[in-house]
């Protein structure tokens, strides 16, 4: 696979001659609104006969991006800018309405961490199903249970089942497992905000490590130091595009000057239709705007 | 440092999607690669089900027995209808039913169930449905030791070489099963009140079905109809094959009608083939929607 240099202007990661560990070309995402959470047999068919136009929802668009091994990328953005969902695509979750990303190597994506334990078994066993979900073999996973139970350090609990965990052990034990099975390419959406302060700390630690190893690291994150402080680059989504590439400093005063300005328009806005309607109640569309942005 | 991988570790993701043969081929490959996933997913279920109750799995064999009695008042004590060795001749039936029931039931929850999981790792879904339908597998060999026990007990007239045959007619229930179990367990995910409609369908399809009346009474019953397609149909029900084949080789102590049995297992194959490829056209939008 020919490796070309989509954007000159980032600053060169540490390993830039290996094949690109993920390439995403021109990658869209539609949710078609017709089959959304929980359709009933009775919407759907309503929906059959009634013909309206389709109402196709673009979370992504023309989003177009190289992450080289050793690269440790941020991706940055306004809620609902479509962070998760890119996170989702990478590790092949969500196949791309359109476009095509081409991933090298093993993937961990143990996104909201230890939201998809099993509550009535242990954490034990959770560790060797999550083991068998991300691919990993039997011995390969049994060898690596040790080293992600001590990471957790979640004592006797560890054979207790995960319905007594408290969120910041369930967190710690998902993080033990995404970053213990040794991929290639991590993908962490907000995940370092979980647990308690010493904890933190170590998941830091584990994660710089990761990147000193040369993995390739995709960060969804709301934390701006962490983003100038150890990553590569960064990529700023609003709306399901890219609006800026590069230099995480850089792309992070970007991004602070984009939420200044949409929250002043947004108070000017407010302010505006507060004004028309004389200080009484607000005008439904006035509400609307508001609720959309 | 290297990683020994069931799953893939390059992949390539576009919209395009293989065709018919290409996504049974893959759906087979699936199954035989993650089949240690598969047997974690079945060990759990079965655990889990004995967990929170006080008999655990001991329930598996009670449930049956109970089943068989409430029947067994109904029609002898009430309906007054007098069938030599009536526990035996329902036995045969409510231990397949139930074998299909739980696999129906559970088989519809199996991908909504793991949602969450689904949201946020890559794994072929496919697995879920297939799982839930081995764990009822269990279910049904545990109904064995009771009907064992209650012919040795009880009806020990009726004790029969034949019942060595019930694995192989298991075997063409298991097939009819798992593609109910993956059909309904995609259909699901984009309509949820599938459950709802399976309840109802689920107990008339039984009380059609010779499970509490013989092949025979069906026959004679339908005979009359003026329309002659619904006769077909009820006697072409799976259930009409199987409980038939059941009966016969546990109650009448004979083999069972190979020909019914052989055209059954040649259509639940091909159901199987078509429920496993709506289920792998499905599948990418799993995560969408769940």
């Amino acid at each position: 696979m020919a490796v070309v240099d989509i954007n000159p202007g980032v600053p060169s990661a540490p390993s830039s001659s290996l094949p690109a560990a993920i390439q995403a070309d021109g990658i869209g995402i539609k949710y078609s609104l017709r089959f959304t959470k929980k359709t009933t047999l009775q919407r759907s068919f309503i929906n059959l006969f009634r013909h309206e136009p389709a109402d196709d929802f673009w979370a992504l668009r023309d989003v177009t991006f190289k992450l080289v091994h050793g690269e440790s990328l941020a991706v940055i953005g306004p809620n609902g800018a479509g962070k998760s969902t890119l996170l989702q695509v990478l590790a092949g979750i969500i196949a791309p309405s359109e476009g095509t990303v081409e991933v090298n190597g093993l993937i961990s994506s143990l996104l909201t961490l230890g939201a998809g334990f099993d509550q009535d078994l242990t954490g034990r066993e959770n560790i060797r199903l999550a083991g068998a979900f991300l691919g990993l073999q039997g011995p390969d996973m049994a060898q690596r249970t040790p080293g992600i139970i001590e990471f957790a350090d979640l004592g006797p609990f560890i054979d207790a089942p995960l319905r007594t965990y408290s969120s910041g052990m369930r967190a710690r034990l998902g993080f033990s497992i995404a970053t213990s099975v040794d991929p290639d390419i991590l993908l962490l959406d907000e995940v370092l905000a979980t647990g308690d302060e010493t904890f933190r700390a170590k998941s830091k630690a584990r994660v710089v490590e990761l990147v000193r190893q040369a993995k390739g690291v995709v960060f969804v994150t709301h934390d701006m130091n962490w983003v100038t402080e150890f990553c590569n680059r960064a990529i700023l989504l609003q709306k399901g595009r890219i609006v800026a590439e590069g230099d995480p400093a850089e792309v992070v005063a970007i991004h602070k000057e984009n939420s200044r300005r949409a929250k002043a328009e947004r108070e000017a806005a407010l302010a505006a239709a507060l004004a028309s309607s004389g200080g009484g109640v607000l005008p439904p569309d006035a509400v609307g705007s508001k609720l959309l942005r | 440092m290297s990683v020994t991988a069931e799953a893939p570790a390059q992949y390539r993701a576009a919209a395009i999607r293989p065709g018919p043969l290409g996504l049974l081929r893959e759906a087979a490959l699936e199954i035989w690669n993650r089949r240690r996933l598969i047997g974690y997913l079945v060990q759990a279920d079965v655990r889990k089900k004995g967990a929170d109750t006080l008999l655990g799995n001991l329930w598996w064999v009670i449930d049956p027995l109970l089943q068989m009695a409430v029947y067994v008042v109904l029609v002898s004590v009430i309906f007054q209808r007098d069938k030599p060795d009536y526990p035996i001749f329902i036995f045969a039936a409510i231990l397949p039913w139930k074998w299909f029931q739980t696999s129906v039931y559970d088989g519809i929850t199996s991908v909504t169930g793991a949602g969450s999981l689904i949201r946020q790792v890559q794994f072929p879904k496919l697995v879920l449905p297939v799982a839930s339908s081995l764990a009822a597998v269990v279910n049904f060999a545990f109904g064995l030791i009771p009907l064992t026990a209650l012919i040795l007990l009880l009806f020990p007239h009726r004790l029969s070489w034949t019942l060595l045959l019930i694995p192989l007619i298991g075997v063409v229930q298991f097939f009819f099963n798992v593609a109910m179990a993956i059909g309904l367990g995609a259909l699901n995910v984009f309509f949820r009140d599938i459950g709802n409609v399976a309840r109802h369908a689920m107990r008339l399809w039984f009380y059609l079905s010779p499970g509490l009346y013989a092949l025979s009474d069906l026959q004679a019953a339908t005979e009359k109809l003026p329309v002659p397609l619904i006769r077909h149909m009820l006697l072409w029900n799976p259930f009409a094959i199987l409980f038939s084949a059941y009966r016969n080789v546990i109650y009448e102590g004979i083999g069972p009608d190979w020909g019914a049995l052989g055209a059954l297992l040649v259509a639940s194959l091909i159901l199987l083939a078509l429920a496993t490829l709506l289920f792998k056209r499905a599948e990418p939008a799993f995560a969408k929607v769940l």
